[in-house]
């Protein structure tokens, strides 16, 4: 079963920016080892899949790899090829958890056959299956027109980004908030097709939003011009 | 009292306290613990409390009291959980069990949310009344002894939920366990902002030259803090870049060992004139603030640790740290991007010869940090955990809540 799905920020014609804080919950699960880390995500609950994966952005900060498996596995077990092979894994491509956690089970499973399974690591490094609880809430902007929009993305907390760019992909389908409203609302397809374009996985929050911003302001300057020279 | 974290916490920080006072303004919170002074627990609800009460929610304070018996057991309890080798009687956990039903009789347990803290007033729940209730946890509780483990969990398991620290330090409950992490305050006197006069005082008062750069690092003479292994860091970076080294400690009470580390840590200093180790009383907390703000580089070079916040204040005041990989040093320092996680004293001095030796990478990862630390680690996130728990043990089952 995926998450509730939840309002995207866009209303009446204006982008009402929203964010959203993570509750983290402990689930008591923990693997020591690859085959326990298997085991446990063919076991876990869809909240708790979802929460190491897609949730793994809200972090704020890109690491070395794009979820808390190939993280753990690649930090922790120093299992390089299978933190490469995890972190290949798009979570925001599986219509359900169902999906995402055979894929990261059986990615996991190829690993062991070929290589063997590492020790299990020491007290304290084990991999602690979590869940968390959503709490979305009005972030204090709001944008009537790109040029307000413009300003609010350079103000808003990190968080807002996140809820739009990467949780609005979850309600919408795999597309982000800010590239829908920009579309369907103002109707500037081309700008909306760059946002879309932004590469989720390569950039942290504060990337995404000076992508973002530097392609909107790029859209407004062009709008302003007078001459087309 | 929100108003006064305008422009130091995050917008959307303050936008959900704003949210949730409105939504529990008039609803009753009752915090109870075993201290109301000494002690990170007393600390932090003596910071809470007053923002509690200034978003018009009905907030309360109560301590049980007990006898010398009582406190002794407790701490017994307290150590046990932690993983020492304790001992226990029946008649000691029937006397736990007999202090908290006298507490019961005179504190009013009538409430809409109810926090009860650490173990020592876990048998509560016995007596409760209506609202809902959740243990809040402090204690590491990674490897307890497991008899008192046990114990304690049976009463835990009558709460509507817990709440711990980090992942690692909660047990396997029937109930949600929650992961609040720990908060510094800025606007404190360890770490709110200082004025170029009081840092100037400070760096009088310790003889602090103004040229040339500071390596520190703040924690008690405790082994698990490694200040031997910092000197040996220090000794390292000096064969290549002019430094002084500041070990700034208070005495711990109920540390006995407290004084043998020290001497330990003069003798291996060995006289050396730019190592200064300096014992400062309790609550030296703007000195405490202006030598973070003084130092260049800033060990939290632990072997062992709790959660270790004091990274988080020195984060905040712009600097990288270079902490040890235990406890929660790990959820504080981003590796490489807002300070660096060591192994070792080497590892250690060739990261602060890093900073030493690239002020871009140090002003850049000194920006990071103190934003990571404004995002995730101020006392505007922990009361709003605090309340969105409140929120979900309304809405028991939802994983996603919508308001305002």
């Amino acid at each position: 079963m995926r998450p509730e799905v939840v309002k995207p920020g866009a209303g009446g014609g204006r982008f009402e920016f929203r964010e959203c804080r993570k509750i983290i919950k402990a689930t008591g699960n923990k693997a020591r080892n690859l085959a326990e880390l298997m085991e446990l995500i063919r076991s876990a609950s869809d909240a708790s899949i979802y929460h190491h994966t897609q949730e793994y952005f809200f972090k704020g900060h890109i690491v070395e790899y794009t979820n808390d498996f190939a993280q753990w596995a690649g930090s922790v077990l120093e299992a390089r090829v299978l933190s490469e092979n995890l972190s290949n894994i798009d979570p925001f491509r599986q219509a359900s958890a169902e999906g995402l956690r055979g894929e990261l089970a059986n990615s996991i499973s190829r690993y062991l056959e070929k290589y063997g399974a590492p020790g299990n690591v020491l007290p304290g490094d084990e991999f602690y299956f979590q869940e968390s609880v959503t709490i979305v809430f009005p972030a204090g902007f709001r944008a009537l027109n790109l040029a307000e929009f413009l300003m609010a993305m350079r103000f808003v907390d990190p968080q807002s980004i996140y809820y739009h760019f990467y949780e609005g992909r979850r309600r919408l389908e795999g597309v982000d908030d800010f590239s829908k409203w920009i579309e369907a609302t103002l109707g500037l397809r081309d700008l909306a097709l760059s946002i879309r374009a932004i590469d989720p996985f390569m950039h942290s929050i504060e990337g995404v939003r000076e992508h973002i911003v530097s392609m909107v302001e790029e859209a407004l300057k062009e709008e302003i011009e007078v001459s087309g020279i | 009292m929100i108003s006064q974290y305008r422009g130091i916490a995050p917008k959307g920080q303050l936008e959900l306290l704003k949210i949730l006072g409105d939504k529990f303004a008039g609803r009753s919170i009752l915090n109870v613990n075993s201290t109301r002074a000494g002690g990170g627990v007393a600390e932090l609800l003596h910071r809470i409390m007053p923002i509690l009460t200034s978003m018009g929610i009905d907030a309360h304070w109560e301590v049980i009291e007990g006898d010398d018996r009582f406190f002794d057991i407790t701490k017994k309890i307290h150590n046990a959980l932690q993983g020492n080798l304790e001992s226990f009687t029946d008649d000691m956990w029937d006397h736990h069990f007999e202090i908290n039903c006298r507490n019961a009789e005179n504190i009013d347990l009538e409430a809409d949310f109810v926090f009860i803290h650490d173990p020592q007033p876990a048998p509560l729940v016995r007596f409760r009344k209506r609202g809902h209730w959740i243990w809040r946890c402090h204690i590491d509780m990674s490897t307890p002894q497991q008899d008192v483990a046990g114990r304690i969990m049976d009463y835990a398991r009558q709460y509507e939920a817990a709440v711990f620290s980090v992942a690692k330090f909660a047990m396997l409950l029937p109930i949600p366990e929650f992961i609040v992490l720990p908060s510094i305050d800025p606007l404190s006197d360890k770490n709110r902002e200082l004025t170029p006069a009081e840092i100037e005082e400070t760096a009088s008062k310790f003889n602090i030259p103004p040229d040339r750069p500071m390596v520190l690092q703040v924690s008690r003479f405790d082994r698990f803090k490694d200040p031997v292994g910092v000197i040996k860091a220090y000794r390292m970076i000096k064969k290549y870049n002019d430094c002084i080294l500041v070990l700034a400690g208070s005495p711990a009470r109920d540390d006995p060992e407290g004084e043998a580390v020290l001497a330990e840590v003069q003798n291996f200093a060995d006289g050396d004139p730019d190592i200064r180790i300096l014992l400062l009383p309790p609550f030296s907390d703007k000195e405490i603030n202006a030598l973070q703000r003084l130092a260049t580089v800033i060990f939290q070079k632990s072997l062992r640790e709790g959660f270790g916040l004091t990274v988080s204040e020195a984060m905040w005041k712009g600097k990288p740290v270079i902490g040890g990989a235990v406890g929660g040093i790990p959820h504080q320092i981003v590796h490489g991007v807002n300070g660096f996680l060591v192994y070792s004293e080497e590892g250690g001095a060739f990261r602060a010869r890093q900073y030493l030796n690239n002020d871009e990478m140090l002003k850049r990862m000194g920006e990071a940090a103190r934003e990571h630390v404004r995002n995730n680690f101020l006392i505007t996130r922990q009361v709003g955990d605090y309340l969105s728990i409140c929120l979900g043990a309304e809405n028991a089952g939802k994983t996603v809540m919508e308001i305002g």
